[in-house]
């Protein structure tokens, strides 16, 4: 699959203190791209260099194939669309008039300007003045700036925070729906690990500035296996029984946990401890979460 | 450029600039003329002298706070909507700073305008008697563009970078209390405060008489090396302004 995003080594430091560390990242063409991280994880700073808002201290960043450089930064970002941080806009102006702004900046034709406002379901609000909009409406007319223009590559930097339970779904659903409707890749960030799930076709953990996972979301979810425990009479017992007879076990919590949970896997070891007098208290399938994966992964208590 | 300048333009919609300008202009006018309603043969006689003379004092009184206000009307939206990092990826950061300025600027020169169309009304209404020197009416408009545009850069770097947008209005009125108690000043320590350079180069020397009360007005010379310095400043402040705002992080 063809890249559109590609940094090697970008690492970006404020005073002594690294931000983001040797990131090397793969955006592939037409996914949706979750980067996750808990807050201060070098999210923001990561998409500020790629739109060249602020300067990398090393490493290379290549967007559409082309090496972003001070140079050539304006002519590659006019495909590009983003929404960094807190939604940008002129209180004092109707949200058509915040896009006309973009929009010529962008030399974007005027009709786009009702394209991108259905797009974001803002028509009945276009004429009302910005200052006057809720968080969620804000967060709306910033996306409709994104677009407009037609972008192949849309940058969103935790585009639900601050919006309400109806504003999250809301926006969830405009951008799933955008890469079908309109074939540009989403790079989206976000610390909320459900919400990546439910947008995401790819992943990217990044923690303490480095990235330490990259891959598919159902690479991930390979990660999120079922496990089956059992309490025994005699634990201890149980699982010599189960060692001494090659079947995979292992002892956590006063629990013994199975690793193969095939039917077969399950009725041999079961026959196994019976066979051998041991009785059987208790059997749970447990599954690990995402949320265990991402802690694993990141080796410490985070917020998500 | 003519695509930033344009979208400056959208910008500006309601925020009434153009209402702080002209009410500037219009109380320069009125405040510097209206002792003539009560002017005699010899102040009218030297009656464009003496606008000349006391319009740059005004100038120094209200121009500093009157750019703040300018100033800060054009830049507080940018901090205010958070705009700065969307602009910088569809713009470079540096014409930001420039449009802002041309836009600053044309204000001052509507002010500037309105000022010396004010003399010329004000000689024409009120039957001055003396011959308009044109040299003078000029140097009168190129010292408020020079000092006003040094003034205006100044207030337009420290909007932008301050997030407190009273803190640059602050400025101003420190720099019109400044530039008013320098009048008092040695004219070396005078010409240390920039905002008394609405007054510097005023070509008009005024002996006062103490017993008839009367002012005369006689020519000075033009202080073409001062002049030529202080442009040299405004355009070291045009520089330094533009290069903090490009350090400056989004």
């Amino acid at each position: 699959m063809k890249t559109i995003v590609e940094t090697e080594a970008l690492t970006k430091r404020y005073s002594r203190k690294t931000v983001v560390n040797e990131l090397d990242m793969k955006v592939p063409q037409g996914c949706i791209y979750g980067f996750l991280g808990p807050n201060g994880a070098g999210k923001s700073t990561t998409l500020k260099m790629l739109l060249g808002l602020t300067h990398p201290l090393q490493g290379s960043i290549q967007i559409f194939g082309k090496s972003l450089n001070p140079k050539n930064r304006l002519e590659i970002l006019k495909d590009i669309g983003s929404l960094i941080e807190s939604p940008s806009y002129y209180g004092h102006l109707t949200g058509r008039e915040n896009l006309e702004i973009v929009c010529t900046l962008k030399g974007a034709p005027t009709p786009e300007i009702d394209r991108v406002l259905a797009l974001v379901r803002m028509e009945q609000q276009q004429h009302k003045k910005a200052s006057h909009y809720s968080l969620g409406m804000k967060q709306r007319l910033g996306l409709a700036a994104a677009l407009l223009g037609q972008p192949r590559l849309l940058l969103l930097d935790e585009p639900t925070n601050g919006l309400d339970p109806a504003g999250i779904q809301e926006m969830r659903e405009l951008i799933c729906s955008l890469p079908a409707k309109t074939g540009m890749t989403i790079l989206v960030s976000s610390h909320l690990l459900s919400e990546i799930d439910q947008m995401a076709t790819h992943v990217g953990i990044i923690h303490k500035g480095e990235l330490i996972f990259q891959d598919s979301l159902s690479a991930l979810h390979q990660h999120s296996r079922s496990r089956l425990h059992l309490t025994c009479t005699d634990n201890a017992a149980a699982l010599s029984e189960l060692t001494r007879n090659s079947v995979p076990a292992s002892e956590e919590n006063e629990k013994i946990i199975l690793h193969d949970t095939d039917d077969h896997s399950v009725t041999r070891a079961i026959r196994l401890l019976v066979y051998a007098g041991i009785g059987i208290l208790r059997v749970e399938e447990t599954q690990v979460s995402l949320e265990d994966i991402f802690l694993h992964l990141t080796g410490k208590k985070v917020s998500l | 450029m003519i695509r930033q300048l344009q979208v400056e333009q959208i910008k500006a919609r309601r925020r009434h600039v153009w209402a702080v300008t002209a009410a500037l202009g219009l109380l320069l006018c009125l405040w510097g003329t209206f002792n003539y309603h009560n002017a005699n043969a010899q102040d009218l006689a030297q009656g464009y002298s003496g606008l000349f003379y006391q319009l740059p004092l005004l100038n120094t009184i209200l121009l500093p706070l009157g750019l703040a206000v300018i100033a800060s009307r054009l830049c507080d939206w940018e901090i205010k909507g958070n705009t700065l990092k969307l602009l910088c990826t569809l713009q470079k950061k540096g014409s930001v700073y420039d449009c802002k300025a041309l836009m600053g600027l044309k204000h001052l020169f509507f002010i500037a305008l309105m000022e010396t169309a004010g003399v010329l009304a004000a000689g024409a209404y009120f039957h001055f008697t003396e011959k308009l020197d044109v040299r003078l009416l000029l140097l009168h408009f190129i010292e408020i563009l020079t000092a006003g545009t040094f003034v205006y850069l100044l207030q337009q770097t420290l909007s932008l970078l301050w997030v407190n947008q009273l803190a640059p209005l602050v400025v101003g009125l420190i720099g019109s209390f400044a530039g008013l108690f320098s009048l008092y000043f040695p004219k070396e320590i005078s010409r240390l405060i920039p905002w008394s350079y609405f007054s510097q180069f005023t070509p008009l020397r005024m002996d006062w008489n103490r017993q008839t009360r009367e002012m005369h007005f006689h020519p000075a010379e033009f202080p073409t090396v001062l002049f030529l310095g202080f442009l040299a400043v405004t355009a070291g402040v045009y520089i330094i302004g533009k290069q903090l705002f490009l350090r400056k992080e989004d």
